[in-house]
């Protein structure tokens, strides 16, 4: 009986699903059924955590925006409003889906549906523990970049078929601002992808394992790059240009209502815990924490670091105003790629260095570690220096007049 | 080779979440640029000065609340002094003081709310706005302890004010005087410093001292623009001149400065109430006058500094207990005046910060 | 199974690629026509993945489904909007003829040619292969494409600037 065997090993979900492998193997099935069957159940692990994250996120943002805003967020419906996010759905549902007259009426109705499956797929490649990984594939860190290129095109869908001035200028913004921010984030995951030496996400955790030390330490001029820029990808404030609820009122998801436009806001909830999912497991180890997966199982370290990273971005929507097209724009081409190109550099010539000479990792990695976080914090500086000698740092404060220095009028009388 | 492209003509309102009401901007977009801007106001129109004709002078006073319904006290203030002047009545001092007090009370929860909603144009996702409101909101339990309500006032009267404050209210209001430097220093640490919100409001939306002079722009559009006007300071109404307090100025009349200038008057406010807290003599709260009274044949125009700028109201008498004419000069039209000035040639996104940083109140517009 | 696996996918991808090239050419709407070039372009991935070649398939995702796309979505977007439609002109005919003949050879090489049959291969590393094979025997064609790039790019940034 090898499918009791181990099967309470919950600390790797691949544990009870190898041994339920196996199990069918004795019985006999053919390669193909298990692999199909395999697949089946991871897809169906990923997309219960996706559902369940979706709903839950809708309430964590709403109570977590909600402290920072000094009022208390949902707390009415069930516990501490936790079902608030369900609340919100029902809504959604019975609300009647309007389409404009003028609309493309298939493209509007794709839209929301389709921009769920690059989100989806993202997680498929990421591991959530040693053996579990739905499909470890070796260009995995390319494979998300192809996922995220791919959102540009569902949105614009969106906000063209919206047949609305706002979409329109929204689903422009959304293809200028995906097209520049594409550029710094793949360049800093190369930094990261150079380091490691692979591209598999499974192999960038298990770099991380095998030298004991997360990849944050070496590469924080990447993390920071690839934490902006891809708070710009998801749209997130401060960099919400698509979607500018003050500007372009909801831009490129103007004319949506009912659930589909609750298929949009669920798939900006489902993308940001994606790429917190993807910054956990690049630069802060996934499963792996310092051996603290031997006593909690790795995924739900996984799933804290997850959240840990998803509260920055609900801190930034909570405290920073919005940066303007060409600002947007201007950070992304004038600081964020000359700070990944130098970062990148850096990493081939380390990389070489310690390739080349043959140095053993104890010595040369404290030293990159170092020479790293003085690159990053050096370059920032610079760059701040340099971006803000057109402005004045601290801003002139009125003046303070004791009198009128205008002729003063007639006297108002009758 | 110049690529063929359409302007794109927008309707940025008369529903929109950034137009503060009902107010409507068509632009005409070059790509994301505005070469042409139209402003359409008339949607909150209810034809108050018109109506105001055939009520008794009393009567109007709650039609000054909803003109400007974010400083409903100052538009109070503006018209009972018109009418006291008109028909040369003496305000008792203690009712004089209430009122400045109350007016200032009411400047801070409108500079309040502007900035708020500014920063919030900038689009910081409402939590400057609902930190704002947290400020207003204690004044507005102040203005509710006294008048029973918390937006429409029509607190003041002819003659004086309409009720005495209670017992509580002014420890209640030293708590709130000693407490407020601290929270605006706080906010100043959040947004001044805010790189973001420095570079989404500097140099936009400039409008220069003679262009805000000739465009007849006042409050802090004007002292942002660098010119020193204050109602308060220039042509005194009220017991103002009792006070000392200085007008905070701007230097380049841009979105920033404006913001800056309210900001910093906020602090001049909370001056002027201390003053007046420690200088309120006792005494009468109202002069007695009758309820239909008619004050004598003539027309006046008499101003006040609200919060959006110079409130003034023109008002011909002919003897009988309705005014024969009612006329607003109000501030949020005329600073609206100059918007299209400043938003040509800018992007969407700097005119809807352009827009915020007027502080428009659509009640006050459109009347 | 295994087999029959592969198989099932070979042939329904082709039929999406080559249902989405159709409808590519069928339909009257410009931008219809870029999304069905999309699914096409994400159809050939797909058979790059049937054929192991898994870095491929991911590049051609990124690169065409990704950039190529949206750079003619914005030619499309910057063509006036009365033309936005696929009218016809007079160049139909010629169109047909040169297509026929397209065609008419593409059979003719199909059908002559003799097929030799290659085992599937697994998902390896190709990644790292067709890096070595980029850097170091074919780094000319390699730099050369590069230069041609930045030439290009430098040559759009000329074309539009406003003087």
């Amino acid at each position: 009986m090898s499918l009791l065997a181990n099967w309470y090993d919950f600390r790797d979900l691949g544990n009870p699903v190898a041994r339920l492998i196996e199990a069918l193997q004795d019985a006999g099935l053919s390669g193909g059924w298990i692999y199909a069957i395999s697949g089946l159940l991871g897809a169906i692990g990923i997309l219960s955590f996706v559902g369940v994250a979706a709903v839950i996120n809708i309430w964590i943002e709403r109570r977590l925006i909600g402290r920072i805003q000094v009022r208390r967020g949902p707390n009415r419906v069930g516990p501490f409003g936790l079902l608030q996010p369900v609340a919100d759905a029902i809504k959604l549902i019975q609300k009647e889906a309007l389409q404009p007259d003028n609309a493309d009426g298939i493209m509007f109705t794709l839209a929301p549906i389709v921009i769920f499956i690059p989100a989806i797929l993202a997680f498929s490649v990421l591991p959530w523990g040693e053996h579990m990984v739905l499909a470890d594939l070796n260009v995995g860190v390319l494979f998300l970049l192809a996922l995220s290129s791919t959102t540009t095109i569902i949105i614009f869908m969106a906000g063209y078929a919206s047949n609305n001035k706002y979409a329109i200028l929204g689903s422009m913004r959304v293809i200028a601002m995906l097209i520049s921010y594409e550029l710094p984030v793949v360049l800093a995951l190369l930094g990261v992808v150079l380091f490691a030496g692979t591209m598999s996400l499974t192999g960038i955790v298990s770099f991380q394992e095998t030298y004991w030390s997360w990849l944050i330490f070496f590469q924080p001029l990447a993390f920071l790059i690839f934490l902006l820029g891809s708070t710009a990808e998801l749209n997130r404030t401060p960099a919400d240009i698509a979607e500018a609820e003050s500007e372009i009122v909801a831009g490129f998801h103007i004319e949506y209502s009912g659930m589909k436009f609750g298929l949009f806001y669920a798939v900006e909830l489902v993308n940001t815990v994606a790429v917190s999912a993807i910054i956990a497991s690049l630069f802060f180890g996934g499963w792996w924490t310092y051996g603290l997966e031997e006593f909690i199982p790795g995924w739900i370290l996984f799933i804290g670091k997850i959240y840990s990273i998803y509260f920055i971005f609900i801190w930034f929507r909570g405290t920073l105003p919005r940066f303007r097209v060409d600002q947007l724009m201007a950070f992304a081409w004038k600081v964020l790629l000359p700070l990944a190109l130098i970062n990148a550099m850096m990493v081939a010539l380390e990389i070489f260095i310690w390739t080349e000479y043959e140095i053993s990792a104890g010595i040369v990695l404290p030293i990159f570690a170092v020479v790293n976080f003085a690159l990053a914090g050096v370059l920032i500086v610079g760059f701040g220096r340099v971006m803000s000698r057109t402005m004045e740092r601290f801003p002139k404060l009125p003046r303070l007049v004791k009198d009128i220095d205008v002729p003063l009028p007639e006297p108002s009388t009758a | 080779m110049a690529i063929k492209t359409e302007p794109l003509v927008v309707n940025i309102g008369p529903q929109h979440p950034s137009t503060h009401g009902v107010f409507r901007m068509r632009v005409t977009l070059d790509g994301e640029l505005i070469t042409d801007a139209e402003m359409v106001i008339g949607y909150l129109h209810r034809s108050m000065e018109k109506l105001a004709e055939e009520r008794t002078w009393t009567q109007n006073i709650p039609f000054t609340d909803r003109m400007d319904y974010l400083a409903a006290m100052t538009g109070n203030f503006a018209y009972c002094i018109t009418v006291e002047k008109l028909a040369g009545i003496e305000v008792p001092e203690r009712a004089e003081y209430l009122r400045v007090i109350f007016a200032e009370l009411q400047r801070i929860a409108s500079h309040a709310m502007a900035n708020g909603t500014f920063v919030n144009d900038c689009g910081a996702w409402q939590t400057p706005l609902f930190y704002m409101f947290r400020e207003r909101e204690k004044i507005l339990d102040l203005f509710e302890m006294t008048c029973g309500a918390r937006l429409t006032l029509n607190y003041m009267r002819i003659g004086g004010v309409a009720f005495d404050i209670p017992d509580e209210f002014l420890p209640q209001l030293q708590l709130l005087v000693d407490e407020l430097p601290d929270r605006f220093d706080e906010y100043d640490q959040l947004l001044v410093d805010n790189e973001i919100l420095l570079m989404r409001s500097r140099d936009i939306g400039i409008i220069s001292a003679e262009d805000a002079m000739n465009a007849s722009l006042s409050g802090p559009m004007l002292r942002g623009s660098g010119v020193a006007w204050d109602v308060r300071k220039g042509d005194p109404y009220g017991v103002y001149d009792r006070f000392d307090f200085e007008i905070p100025v701007g230097h380049t009349g841009d979105c920033f400065d404006r913001f800056m200038v309210r900001m910093a008057e906020v602090r001049q406010s909370l001056s002027i109430i201390k003053q007046a807290m420690e200088q309120l003599p006792p005494g009468n709260h109202c002069a007695e006058v009758p309820l239909n009274f008619r004050p004598p044949e003539g027309e006046i125009y008499c101003r006040i500094e609200s919060p959006k700028g110079e409130l003034g109201y023109y008002l011909i008498s002919d003897g009988s207990p309705f005014p024969f004419r009612f006329h607003v000069r109000s501030p949020s039209l005329i600073n609206l005046s100059a918007l299209k000035e400043m938003v040509v040639g800018q992007t969407v996104a700097d005119a809807i910060v352009t827009l915020g940083s007027i502080d428009i109140n659509v009640g006050e517009v459109d009347r | 199974m295994d087999d029959l696996g592969v198989v099932i996918a070979f042939w329904a991808l082709a039929a999406m690629t080559i249902g989405a090239a159709a409808m590519l050419i069928l339909v009257r709407n410009l931008m219809h026509a870029i999304l069905f070039l999309i699914l096409s372009f994400v159809g050939v991935a797909g058979l790059y993945i049937t054929l192991s070649a898994d870095f491929v398939a991911v590049a051609q995702v990124l690169i065409y489904a990704g950039a190529i796309s949206v750079l003619m979505i914005f030619a499309v977007m910057l063509t006036p909007l009365s033309e936005r439609d696929n009218s016809g002109n007079f160049l139909q005919l010629p169109a047909l003829v040169l297509s026929g003949l397209v065609i008419a050879g593409v059979t003719f090489v199909a059908l002559e040619t003799e097929w030799r049959e290659a085992g599937r291969g697994s998902f390896d590393t190709t990644a790292a292969e067709i890096g070595e094979a980029l850097l170091s025997p074919f780094v000319l064609p390699f730099e050369i494409a590069s230069v041609l790039l930045v030439a290009a790019m430098i040559g759009a940034i000329v074309i539009v600037r406003d003087d």
